[in-house]
């Protein structure tokens, strides 16, 4: 088994061994869910909300649910955990390329977010919920949203490598608030007041979302589909970029 | 390996402003237990973490095993163990776990039997399926020392390996280090623990300061110092530097040292030397708590290369 492999399943055992971690990230999105779903849901109806295309506010607000669910920075937690320990130590003068203690934990964290993504969209479709793409759009929606929950670990990862600081990595939650508040995540874009609206459009957490919601509410949309990965890979180059650079340069400071 | 196990030359670090390492030469011979000894800031461990590839050198060269640890780090890597002074376990996995990841990691064959192996040499068989979490101080340890042991390493890098430890763990662990010793591996040892140093090590550098004060076998290092040390502690009313002043003039006296309740004087013959100090105290009017004679010891040592004994060292630090 490579080094990325073995060190990935230890990441996995560890979400297995420590749910204590991983369950709080569900209770925020599964929170939201219920209170929007409760808020706003006779609000906007399949009647009255085109947006809807037909279903109820509960297909609408899963895809944020979803990318709640995987934005965690559980692995950056983990990550200064282990530097805190100094089991990091003893992996960093093990022969192997460095590069695999990051991607063993993103490797890890794809397997969180196909969990995680799972169980949302299983609650989803207990509250009603149809998906207009089918199964294969379900599979691609629980595949997406996995992706972008790697792609968001690297900034709990970067930051924990950065500053090998407990506090500080837990404190990178607040980053999660602007990229995922500022997004069409109760409305479309265009029900958007401004300066609301252009701030989402700039967001690029607003094109996972909608990416997600396409999938949903109307079927394969190319465009939306296509935003969608192009947001995941791009964030997830960079990010996954500035934690390697955090580690190559760990042992000069 | 065919030169030095761990060579160093001029070798510096340096954080900010700070020269944690000023310019260190060592050398250490295969197979020898190699002591480092120092007072906690001393840099010993920034030492042993630039040998273990975990910190770049500001400046100077080191090699380990024959490898630059600056130029070629992997192949450093894949000669060395290292027990660092904070164990490195994950308290989530078990025992076993931790092994057999550690051996994967190093690429040895059939991980599950190097991890049962070194789980019995370690006498942690019966708590191989227990999270580590659970350990002991000293089975934590002697995990960290078989996680370190798992691909064979030519050279062991042992940061503090005892602190903290009971004198029962304390001794399992110095029997395991004079086993795998034996086995041929060159052990470079950090300790605050003169006994340990003295038990294990054959030979011995003292830093202070970021530079190295003393280099020696044990005894060669306390036979230095003279043969006894006649050591005077203050009464009452005396003031050390009168003390200093009688028992420096005392015949026999090679040199004299402070120490924290009075002095220490290095002298050829201490029974010859004692009633000599104590008359010339009595005629100075110095008044005197204690006289005691003994042989040095490697606290003797530490203290006339550092000019504190390891005691002294050890509270600075803590009141820093």
């Amino acid at each position: 088994m490579n080094e990325i492999a073995l060190l990935s399943r230890r990441a996995v055992r560890e979400i297995v061994k420590l749910p204590a971690a991983t369950l709080p990230t569900l209770f925020i999105p599964l929170f939201f869910l219920a209170v929007n779903i409760g808020q706003v849901s006779r609000t906007f109806n399949s009647d009255n909300a085109p947006f809807l295309f037909g279903q109820d506010y509960v297909a609408f607000a899963v895809p944020v649910s979803l990318v709640f669910a995987v934005s965690t920075a559980t692995s950056g937690l983990a990550l200064v955990t282990d530097i805190d320990l100094g089991y990091f130590d003893k992996l960093l003068v093990a022969p192997i390329r460095r590069t695999s203690i990051v991607l063993g934990r993103l490797a890890a964290d794809f397997v969180r977010g196909l969990a995680t993504s799972t169980l949302v969209l299983l609650l989803g479709l207990a509250f009603g919920m149809r998906i207009a793409s089918g199964v294969g759009g379900a599979v691609l929606i629980v595949l997406l949203a996995a992706m972008w929950g790697v792609a968001y670990a690297g900034i709990g990862q970067a930051i924990a490598l950065k500053t090998r600081n407990v506090q500080t990595t837990n404190a990178s939650f607040i980053i999660f608030f602007p990229l995922l508040f500022l997004t069409p995540n109760f409305v479309p874009f265009d029900l958007l007041a401004e300066p609301m609206q252009t701030l989402a459009r700039f967001n690029p957490v607003s094109y996972v979302i909608e990416g997600l919601r396409s999938l949903i509410l109307e079927g394969f949309v190319l465009a939306d589909v296509a935003a969608c990965l192009a947001v995941i890979l791009v964030s997830g180059t960079l990010l996954t970029f500035l934690s390697l650079r955090a580690l190559a340069n760990y042992d000069k400071d | 390996m065919s030169g030095p196990a761990v060579l160093t030359e001029q070798l510096r670090r340096r954080f900010g402003d700070t020269e944690a390492v000023a310019g260190v030469d060592l050398e250490v011979a295969p197979g020898e237990v190699f002591g480092f000894l120092g007072p906690n800031g001393a840099g010993k461990t920034t030492t042993v973490r630039m040998l273990c590839t975990l910190l770049v050198p500001s400046g100077g060269r080191a090699l380990v095993a024959g490898h630059d640890v600056a130029q070629d780090p992997s192949a450093v890597r894949r000669a060395i163990g290292v027990a660092l002074q904070e164990v490195g376990l994950d308290p989530l996995q078990t025992g076993r776990e931790l092994l057999e990841l550690q051996a994967g990691l190093y690429r040895v064959p059939k991980p599950r039997d190097r991890a049962a192996e070194l789980l019995a040499l370690v006498g942690l068989t019966d708590a191989a399926d227990r999270r580590v979490k659970g350990y002991s101080g000293g089975m934590k340890r002697r995990l960290d020392l078989a996680t370190a042991l798992v691909h064979a390493p030519q050279v062991l890098f042992l940061d503090e390996p005892t602190t903290g430890l009971d004198v029962t763990s304390r001794i399992t662990v110095w029997d395991e280090v004079r086993r795998i010793n034996a086995e041929g591996t060159t052990i470079f040892l950090t300790t605050q623990y003169l006994e340990e140093a003295d038990q294990l090590c054959n030979r011995l550098a003292i830093i202070d300061g970021g530079r190295l004060v003393a280099e020696g076998t044990p005894d060669g290092l306390k036979s230095e110092l003279g043969a006894d040390v006649v050591t005077v502690g203050l009464g009452r009313n005396g003031t050390k530097q009168a003390l200093r002043a009688a028992v420096e003039n005392v015949a026999g006296v090679d040199h004299v040292v402070d120490t924290e309740g009075g002095v220490a004087a290095y002298v050829t013959n201490g029974a010859a030397a004692v009633p000599l100090v104590v008359r010339a105290l009595d005629e100075a009017g110095v008044e005197v708590g204690t006289v005691s004679i003994s042989r040095p010891t490697l606290d003797d040592v530490f203290l006339e290369a550092t000019g504190r004994s390891l005691e002294e060292s050890a509270q600075e630090q803590v009141k820093a």
